[in-house]
C-alpha cells in the first residue's frame, strides 16, 4: 500500500521536472515553469484573495451540491416507490439528464442575473440529474423480499421506505452524489467565468485576460486542490456510511 | 364424528377454503386449495417445483389477495399480513438487511411491537440464543455462513413472537449437512416456543421427517392430490427416523403421488 503511493506521488514528481525543464528550455511565456506557477500560487492564495474568491466558489458549490441532495434523493425515493410516478415522469428525467447541463445557464442568467442565486440553481441543476436518477434506480431494485419482510411485520408503506428502501438504495445514491459532486464542481467554475464579479472562475478567466499567467495557472492549481480534497472527504464518507456494502461486496467477490 | 375429530376442530387455528389464485388475467397459479392447520401442529405442503407453493404461502399470510375464496386466521379472516403470522423466504441474502447487524436484524420486527426496551431487547437475545448464534450477535449476515444467515432470519421471525412460522422452502439454498441441522432447529424452536409450523417444501424426506401432517400439491393449477398423516414416534431423530419402515414407506407413497421416482429432487 506504502509503496503504491510512493509509485503514484513519484509519478508527479517526475511530470513536474519534465514540465519545469521543458518550460525552462522553450521559453514559451504562456506556458511558465511549475517553480514560478508555485511560487504565485503562495504569493496569491496565501492572501485575503483566498476568502474574496475561493472561499464563494466553496460555499457556493456546498450550497448547491446540499440542494441537489436533498432534492434528488427525496424525489428520486418518491418516484422509485411510486410505479405512476415513474411511468409519469421518467421520459421527463430521461431528456433532462440528457441535456448539458451548461446549456441552462444563458437561462439561469436570464431569470436570477449573475449573482449568486443563478450559480447555485445552476449547481443544482447540474448536480441533481445523476442523484435523482441513481435513487430512483437504487428504490426500484430494492428485493422484494426485504419488502414483504416489512410488510409482513406490519410495517406501514412510509415506514418500509424509511427503514427498508432507502438503505438497501444507499449504495446506488452514493454512485449518483460522486457523480454529481464531479457536475457541481464543473458548474461552479462555468459560472463563475460566464457570468461573476468574484469566485474562482472569475479569477481564473480575469488573470487570463490580464496576461497574469502564473496567477491564472496559480488559479486552476487551487482549482485541482479543491477538487482532490473534496473527492478524498467524499470517499471518507462514503466508507463511513457504506462499510456494510464494502463489506458484502468484497465477501462475495 | 369422533371426540378427537371435534377436539381438532376446536384446536385449528389456520384454516384456508377453496383458495383460488390467478395472476393478473393469466396464469392460474392455484386451481382451488383447501386446508387447515392445529394449534402446535407441523404441517408439511410438498409439491413439485413451479406448483405456485411460494404463491400459496404468501396468500396465505395475506401478502397477496386471493383471486377467490379465503384464509381465516383464528376464525377471523386475513385480508393483510396478521402479526400472528410471519413468513421465512428460501432466500435469507435478499430478505436480511445486510447494513444491520445480527442482533439490529432481529429486533428490527420488534419495532412494531409496543414494548419497553428492556422486554425488546430479552426477546431479542432469546431468540438469537435459541438459534445458537449469541457469539455472532455483533457480526453482519454477510459475514457468516449461509446457514448462519438463515438461522438470523429464523430467529428474526421467533423473536417477533408469532403463532403460526410459515417457511418458504427455507433449507433449499445450504448443503445437506447444514440442512439436517437447520431442520432440527425448526423441531426444537417448535418444542421450545409452541410455536405451529407450515412449511413448505420440493423436498419429501424432508417433509415427511418434520411433519405431523402432509398436503401433496399436484403441478400447476396446483390442487391437493393427497392429505397424508404421517404417525412417526416424536422426538424425530435424523437417522433414526429416516430408517424406519414407517418413514420409507410414507415417502415412497407420496413419490408415487407426485409421480417422480424415488431419488432426491434437486434443488432449484
Amino acid at each position: 500500500m506504502r509503496g503504491r503511493r510512493l509509485l503514484g506521488l513519484a509519478t508527479i514528481v517526475v511530470l513536474l521536472a519534465a514540465w519545469e525543464l521543458a518550460a525552462r528550455a522553450g521559453g514559451n511565456v504562456y506556458v511558465p515553469p511549475p517553480s514560478q506557477i508555485a511560487v504565485t500560487f503562495v504569493h496569491e492564495w496565501f492572501s485575503p484573495q483566498f476568502g474574496q474568491e475561493a472561499v464563494p466558489s466553496i460555499w457556493r458549490l456546498l450550497a448547491g451540491f446540499v440542494i441537489a441532495t436533498i432534492v434528488g434523493v427525496a424525489l428520486g425515493v418518491a418516484i422509485g416507490v411510486s410505479d405512476a410516478l415513474y411511468r409519469t415522469l421518467d421520459p421527463v428525467l430521461q431528456v433532462l439528464r440528457a441535456l448539458p447541463p451548461t446549456a441552462v445557464i444563458p437561462v439561469g442568467i436570464l431569470l436570477l442575473g449573475i449573482g449568486d442565486s443563478m450559480k447555485v440553481a445552476v449547481i443544482v441543476f447540474g448536480a441533481v440529474w445523476p442523484i435523482l436518477v441513481n435513487s430512483v434506480d437504487g428504490a426500484r431494485s430494492v428485493s422484494s423480499e426485504r419488502l414483504d419482510t416489512a410488510r409482513n411485520f406490519g410495517f406501514s408503506r412510509l415506514e418500509t421506505i424509511v427503514a427498508v428502501t432507502f438503505p438497501s438504495a444507499l449504495p446506488q445514491i452514493f454512485a449518483g452524489l460522486r457523480v454529481g459532486l464531479a457536475l457541481a464542481f464543473i458548474m461552479i467554475v462555468i459560472s463563475e467565468m460566464v457570468g461573476g464579479s468574484n469566485g474562482l472562475g472569475y479569477a481564473i478567466l480575469s488573470a487570463q485576460r490580464t496576461f497574469s499567467i502564473p496567477e491564472m495557472y496559480a488559479g486552476i492549481v487551487l482549482l485541482a486542490i479543491l477538487g482532490y480534497g473534496l473527492n478524498a472527504l467524499f470517499t471518507l464518507l462514503e466508507r463511513r456510511v457504506l462499510a456494510w456494502h464494502l463489506g458484502s461486496t468484497a465477501v462475495t467477490r | 364424528m369422533t371426540n378427537g375429530a371435534v377436539a381438532a376442530r376446536r384446536d385449528r387455528v389456520l384454516e384456508v377454503v377453496d383458495l383460488q389464485k390467478r395472476y393478473g388475467a393469466g396464469t392460474l397459479a392455484i386451481e382451488r386449495i383447501s386446508l387447515d392447520v392445529c394449534r402446535g401442529e407441523f404441517v408439511s405442503i410438498v409439491g413439485p417445483s413451479g406448483a405456485g407453493k411460494t404463491t400459496l404461502l404468501k396468500t396465505i399470510c395475506g401478502l397477496l389477495a386471493p383471486t377467490s375464496g379465503r384464509v381465516l386466521l383464528d376464525d377471523k379472516l386475513v385480508t393483510a399480513p396478521p402479526p400472528e403470522m410471519v413468513l421465512v423466504f428460501q432466500d435469507y441474502a435478499r430478505s436480511l438487511f445486510p447494513w444491520l447487524t445480527v442482533t439490529a436484524n432481529v429486533a428490527f420486527p420488534l419495532r412494531k411491537k409496543r414494548l419497553g426496551a428492556g422486554e425488546k431487547a430479552s426477546l431479542v437475545l432469546e431468540a438469537i440464543d435459541a438459534v445458537g448464534l449469541t457469539a455472532f450477535a455483533g457480526h453482519y449476515p454477510w459475514q457468516l455462513s449461509g446457514g448462519m444467515q438463515q438461522r438470523v432470519a429464523i430467529a428474526r421471525a421467533v423473536a417477533f413472537r408469532p403463532e403460526i412460522l410459515l417457511l418458504d422452502e427455507p433449507f433449499a439454498s445450504v448443503d445437506a449437512l447444514t440442512r439436517a441441522d437447520l431442520e432440527d432447529l425448526t423441531l426444537r424452536l417448535r418444542a421450545e416456543f409452541g410455536i405451529t409450523m407450515l412449511l413448505v417444501t420440493h423436498d419429501i424426506d424432508e417433509a415427511v421427517y418434520l411433519s405431523d401432517r402432509v398436503f401433496v400439491l399436484s403441478p400447476p393449477p396446483s390442487v391437493i392430490v393427497r392429505e397424508i398423516a404421517v404417525p412417526l414416534s416424536q422426538p424425530r431423530e435424523q437417522e433414526r427416523t429416516r430408517s424406519d419402515a414407517a418413514f420409507l414407506a410414507l415417502r415412497n407413497e407420496i413419490h408415487r403421488l407426485i409421480g417422480q421416482h424415488p431419488e432426491r429432487t434437486p434443488a432449484p
